[in-house]
């Protein structure tokens, strides 16, 4: 029983940490609205 | 119920905008992005006498409405924006009681916008040394407005600041200017075709193209009945409508303001003397430089060691106390040595940006900046991109968004390519680890070996980032202008709740930003060297005693090499062997290829990384200092860590660009990922480059 509980909570572990690493760097949300690299015209408005 | 208003902090940089918003909120704030941007965002609460809460924003520093960057941008949108949930019931414009004469312009514009604006007079301390006396009375008549002289430092005049703006009602909102007045003819055509709307407002759309509201340039111009001018006749105006500011602020401080030189006494003259001098200046900044490294060394070691201690007695403890199982082995394994990777740098990361705040707070910053405008042309650089690259020792993603006060694109874009080559915080404890195993701990004069390696390490990620832009600044094909200037603050002694709030704040979300990732990696790291595919895992006790069925072992013996066994042939394990055949030449071993690779999300990884590892399936109580320096190195026996693999590996992470979010920042100020792409390639080929010679040299 005591190795079951464990083991559900390690793998309930792996998945959140999975999913926060997912949301972090592949998932990212978008920010993109008004920096931009150029002098004159970015078109950003 | 309590009420609860808005209060923007507006002002120039340099006039102590940040300690009056320190005064009036302690450490009840919180720091952010303004949304869609990466503009740092700081608001904080202050409670006003009768129950009234005031939400604070302290807003990017400007010198005027008139933007020239992102963060003035920011400024300009909120108070041009009455549905924003921001915009202030009141604004709170901050000025230098020595620069009085410039900040005033931005008051001026500010009041011309018809929001109810106070003007606090801060530094009223610096009066007596600079011989400068102030009518207050006459001022606030011929401003309109109320007005707090205050010294932050003194901590005096807060509470008359709290009760002006609890009054916010009383102050005035007449304009300063009548916006008529700068060219009639042009302004009384633009208020006929916009009578509802405020005419400075309608100017300073026309003039900045900034999003607010449902109105923006675009709709001006769609108006038939009015043609906006062309550029150069609105460049011609908005001077005029400078000039017309400053011939009202003259006058107003003709009578309100006297300045008596015969009563100054001042220093500051003499020491800029010194300390931006064209010798003594560099050797001053470098002995203060020495001066800092030392300190982290010496002063961190105590409460490192004890933090390296209490993470082992705590894995131990977790052991021994909690039922054995897999998520008691991924506890004691996994997540307390790999957090314990984390907080065992707290000290000296604190103790780092404890000595950046003090040499910006006193004013000494500026001048390194000054001084080192000097070098930087010479490569390529502005002046203005000393800036990132300083604070590009805290982090290079805060670093890479400053380059936004670079007028010229060319000299913006090297910036941000070679930004990541200045040490971060997050090298920091890679450095420190690897240098603490392979630098002996002799002394130099009075400097430790440790502490002069760390210096070289920063030495050689500015004067790598200083010839890659020169390298740059020859090969990059774009034509631009630049110009430099910079402000230089009056020399003041640090303000301790300044420093306090700035090393708890930068240490907090160092900890916390790293940490959580640590976290996370560390958990997934645990389950991979914890389990594995096939006989050779599953079978590990089985074949490991009849392998040394003959030899008599201890049982701590034994089950260290059972251990080994499963880690050699888990999913870790088996991953790390794939990628060890490029790494060996370098000196590394698989483990280590294992650290470099999940420490690509963060460089600070790299420690939690290793120290997850070498803890799976070990029970002794030991630090992982101890852990890295037992590690032994399987093709030629003997340590692992030596000198020439050390100074590889230190030289590996000076070098690669180990830091997704630096490139996820990098794709978004460049709008393109032609530029981290490369950047990624040039700098993690080149590490490999110089590492790779540097332990064939050194082995």
């Amino acid at each position: 029983m005591n190795d079951i509980i464990q083991n559900i909570l390690v793998f309930t572990a792996i998945a959140l940490a999975m999913l926060f690493l997912i949301k972090k760097f592949i998932l990212p949300k978008s920010k993109t609205k008004k920096a931009c690299g150029n002098d004159n015209d970015c078109a950003c408005h | 119920m309590s009420k609860q208003i808005n209060v923007a902090l507006i002002g120039n940089p340099n006039t102590g905008k940040t300690s009056v918003f320190n005064a009036l909120t302690g450490l009840n704030q919180k720091v952010g992005n303004y949304p869609g941007i990466t503009v740092e965002k700081k608001e904080g609460v202050c409670r006003l006498p009768r129950g009234i809460k005031a939400h604070i924003i302290d807003l990017p520093g400007t010198y005027s409405l008139n933007a020239s960057s992102l963060d003035e941008n920011v400024v300009i949108e909120l108070l041009l924006n009455k549905n924003d949930k921001d915009f202030p019931d009141i604004a709170v414009v901050v000025t230098d009681v020595e620069n009085l004469k410039r900040n005033l312009l931005l008051f001026t514009q500010i009041k011309d916008l018809e929001i109810p604006t106070l003007l606090v007079i801060n530094m009223a301390d610096r009066m007596r040394y600079k011989g400068i006396s102030l009518d207050i009375d006459y001022l606030e008549a011929h401003l309109k407005t109320k007005i707090a002289l205050i010294s932050t430092r003194k901590n005096e005049g807060i509470d008359g600041l709290r009760e002006l703006i609890t009054n916010y009602k009383e102050v005035s909102t007449e304009p300063c200017l009548k916006t008529t007045d700068i060219d009639p003819a042009y302004f009384e055509n633009l208020q006929k075709a916009f009578p509802n709307q405020l005419l400075y407002k309608l100017w300073l759309v026309i003039t900045q193209d900034v999003n607010f509201g449902k109105t923006d340039r675009k709709e001006i111009d769609a108006v038939t009945s009015f043609k906006t001018k062309s550029k150069a006749d609105l460049k011609r105006l908005q001077q005029k409508e400078t000039i017309k500011r400053y011939q009202f602020i003259n006058n107003v401080l003709k009578k309100g303001q006297t300045i008596d030189l015969s009563q100054a006494k001042d220093l500051r003259i003499k020491l800029d003397r010194i300390l931006t001098h064209k010798v003594w200046g560099y050797v001053i900044f470098i002995a203060i430089l020495l001066l800092i490294f030392q300190a982290i060394y010496d002063w961190s070691e105590v409460p490192m060691d004890f933090i390296d201690g209490v993470f082992a007695s705590l894995s131990e403890w977790t052991k021994n106390v909690l039922p054995s199982g897999a998520f008691t082995d991924l506890i004691a394994e996994g997540i307390i040595p790999g957090l314990g990777g984390i907080v065992i740098f707290i000290p000296q990361i604190a103790f780092l940006f404890l000595f950046i705040a003090v040499l910006e707070e006193s004013g000494y910053m500026s001048r390194v900046v000054f001084l080192m405008d000097k070098i930087m042309r010479r490569f390529g650089l502005s002046g203005k991109s000393v800036v990132p690259l300083i604070s590009g020792t805290a982090c290079a993603i805060p670093a890479v968004m400053a380059t936004r006060n670079i007028e010229s694109w060319k000299e913006r874009l090297i910036t941000i390519l070679v930004t990541p080559f200045t040490t971060c915080s997050a090298r920091l404890p890679v450095y420190l680890i690897i240098i603490s195993l392979v630098i002996p701990k002799g002394k130099f004069l009075w400097l430790s070996y440790q502490a002069l390696t760390l210096m070289l390490l920063y030495f050689l990620g500015f004067a790598t980032a200083v010839l890659s832009a020169y390298i740059l600044s020859k090969r990059l094909k774009i034509k631009s202008r630049s110009f430099f200037v910079v402000e230089m603050p009056n020399y003041k002694l640090p303000m301790i709740k300044n420093v306090a709030i700035t090393v708890v704040e930068k240490t907090k979300s160092f900890v916390y930003g790293a940490g959580k990732i640590i976290l996370a990696i560390s958990i997934i790291l645990w389950f991979l060297a914890s389990y594995g595919p096939g006989d050779n895992f599953n079978n590990a006790e089985v074949i490991i005693k009849t392998e040394y069925a003959s030899e008599n072992l201890s049982e701590k013996d034994l089950q260290h090499k059972i251990a080994s066994h499963k880690l050699e042939h888990s999913f870790i394990g088996i991953a790390g062997r794939l990628i060890e055949p490029s790494i060996r030449p370098l000196g590394y071993d698989w483990k280590i290829g294992i650290a470099i690779i999940s420490s690509f999300a963060a460089r600070e990884v790299f420690v939690g990384t290793l120290a997850t590892i070498y803890s799976v399936g070990s029970d002794d109580e030991d630090t992982i200092k101890n852990r890295m320096a037992a590690e032994i190195n399987p093709v030629r026996g003997g340590p692992l860590f030596t000198f020439a693999s050390g100074i590889s590996l230190l030289l590996f992470y000076a070098f690669a660009m180990q830091c997704m979010s630096t490139l996820a920042i990098v794709k978004k100020e460049t709008n393109s990922w032609k530029w981290p792409v490369l950047q990624l390639a040039i700098m993690s080929s080149f590490a490999y480059l110089v590492a790779l010679v540097a332990f064939q040299f050194l082995k």
